[in-house]
């Protein structure tokens, strides 16, 4: 049973080491830490993560992101003086685990969130029906589930965008921002899974999940943010289930 | 033991390891990130060329399409872009080697019939066609690595177990290729290619470690010129960037680098002769304070 669901997007900067000194969108980490609050506060038995990833598989619940991958040496000073600069530091490897699903888990973290969590990838070629299932499977389970999906928009919103510029983004994430603010997920299920690849939307898996596990619920959305700064779409919401639905 | 560095040879230029070596980009397009166009018009571009050897340049680098993303220029334009302003440059010294900066083999092969003795395949072996030409003319071929990049785009969310790991393997395998496509190993150089499917961490993470390249033996190339590593890591924009390029340069240079390609030849020279001097690789020019 689905009591309560967020929607976060998972850019790295998220992390704020990762920018440096600088603090980069911390509205837009408020606002996903507003949204994990009000999740958290929901008392779930289970939160469960769901975010696209290389495949489709259930992560150990205790792995975290491994900010050395996006960010070497981020610990620290990485050569001591007098270290010999032709022998690699030795590195901590990460456990694999996708960045979506470590950025989620840091949201729980930073929640203080210290109950039991799924953490669940969804590949990012995996079709909508196969993504609404898993979501459904989600919502048929008894425990008491906060979902946190993780999903970003298209990375094509203008010329200095990850992907470049593409006229079909700005009506693709206006949609997908529609259909959440509306609760209308349905739409969100029959995504044209192509143009999302093209638009290098990678939430595209996660947002059909969501789909899956409120398709029959009644929901209210409150969008925390919904911007582009870096022409990647980012959308923070939070979708109350109606307690009719929730306590069924 | 690690493998000793050795003479570069790039068809009729022969390059001693202890030289460190200035490429010098002079840009055939009108959009590139740095210059936006100055050298656009093709006696500009040859004014250019004449400043850069006059500053040091050992190499001059063409191009003729830009590595950002945006209007799209195809093998016919980006070959009347480069090979008639190669053979310009060719014919007015023979004696300065001439690199093209291109992923395509046509291209390669107009630009090594107009004179070129180096390929600068920044976009890390896209074309697999490029070798078995390079073979062919005795010209010389840089080894890129861009992670899982496409040229002329843009990295996005880029990680890596560990990114030097990345660099040794793609280069070494992209090196290993062109040795079995017949090109001479001593016409090979490897490259980090800094921000090319990096975000800055990583290129700060192979700047710091690029003594593990040169330990591989092959000459190393660094590209890092005014790129977006040192603009996020200072926060300036590109025409303020001169002094991390110079700083990134005189560390790769202590870390074993030997080819620099530079928008600012003049500073760039005189930065590699001085830590060449560190390295006690090249005499002082003139040494008089306290021995007369």
């Amino acid at each position: 049973m689905i009591i309560a669901a967020a929607l976060c997007p998972s850019p790295p900067l998220l992390i704020p080491g990762l920018t440096g000194s600088a603090s980069v969108l911390p509205e837009l980490r408020l606002a996903c830490e507003q949204a994990v609050a009000e999740l958290v506060a929901a008392a779930p038995d289970i939160v469960a993560v769901v975010g696209s990833g290389d495949q489709t598989m259930i992560w150990d619940a205790a792995a975290r992101l491994d900010l050395a991958a996006f960010a070497p040496g981020i610990g620290g000073a990485v050569l001591a003086p007098g270290d010999d600069p032709q022998e690699p530091p030795a590195t901590d490897r990460g456990s694999g685990l996708p960045m979506s699903l470590g950025i989620g888990g840091w949201l729980l973290d930073q929640a203080r969130y210290g109950g039991e969590r799924l953490l669940q990838s969804v590949a990012h070629r995996e079709p909508a029906q196969r993504c609404v299932g898993l979501g459904a499977d989600l919502a048929a389970t008894p425990a008491k589930i906060a979902l946190l999906v993780l999903a970003d928009g298209s990375a094509c919103r203008n010329p200095k965008a990850p992907g470049y510029f593409d006229e079909r983004s700005a009506g693709f994430d206006h949609e997908v921002e529609r259909a959440v603010r509306e609760g209308d997920l349905g739409a969100l299920s029959v995504i044209d899974v192509a143009l999302a690849d093209e638009l290098m939307a990678t939430g595209r898996p996660a947002w059909q999940v969501l789909a899956g596990a409120l398709d029959d619920g009644r929901l209210t959305s409150e969008i925390r943010y919904c911007d582009d700064p870096f022409g990647v779409a980012y959308l923070v919401a939070s979708l109350r289930v109606e307690l009719s639905r929730a306590g069924r | 033991m690690r493998p000793k560095q050795t003479t570069l040879r790039l068809r009729g230029h022969s390059f001693a390891p202890e030289r460190l070596l200035v490429m010098a980009i002079v840009n055939r397009t009108p959009d590139s990130f740095f210059d936006a166009g100055q050298t656009w018009d093709e006696s500009a571009a040859m004014e250019r060329v004449h400043q850069v050897i006059a500053d040091g340049a050992d190499i001059v680098d063409i191009g003729g399409v830009p590595a950002a993303p945006g209007r799209q220029v195809d093998v016919t334009e980006e070959i009347r872009r480069t090979a008639p302003f190669i053979s310009a440059v060719r014919g007015a010294y023979p004696d300065v080697a001439i690199s093209v900066d291109t992923w395509r083999h046509e291209v390669a092969a107009e630009a090594c019939a107009a004179g070129a003795d180096l390929i600068n395949d920044s976009w890390g072996g896209k074309d697999a066609k490029l070798p078995a030409l390079i073979a062919e003319y005795g010209a010389g071929l840089v080894c890129a690595h861009v992670g899982e990049q496409q040229p002329r785009t843009r990295p996005f969310r880029v990680s890596y177990p560990d990114v030097m790991a990345d660099v040794l393997e793609q280069t070494e395998l992209l090196a290993a290729r062109a040795v079995e496509a017949g090109v001479d190993p001593a016409c090979i150089v490897i490259d980090a290619a800094h921000d090319f499917g990096k975000n800055s961490w990583h290129s700060l993470e192979v700047t710091r470690r690029l003594a593990e390249m040169a330990a591989t033996g092959w000459p190393v190339l660094v590209s890092v010129s005014r790129k977006d590593f040192i603009g996020e890591t200072l926060d300036l924009a590109l025409q303020d960037r001169l002094a991390g390029t110079l700083a990134t340069t005189s560390i790769c240079a202590w870390l074993g680098g030997r080819i620099f390609r530079a928008h600012d030849v003049a500073q760039t020279r005189q930065v590699l002769d001085m830590v060449a001097a560190i390295k006690g690789d090249q005499p002082p020019a003139r040494a008089v304070r306290g021995l007369t």
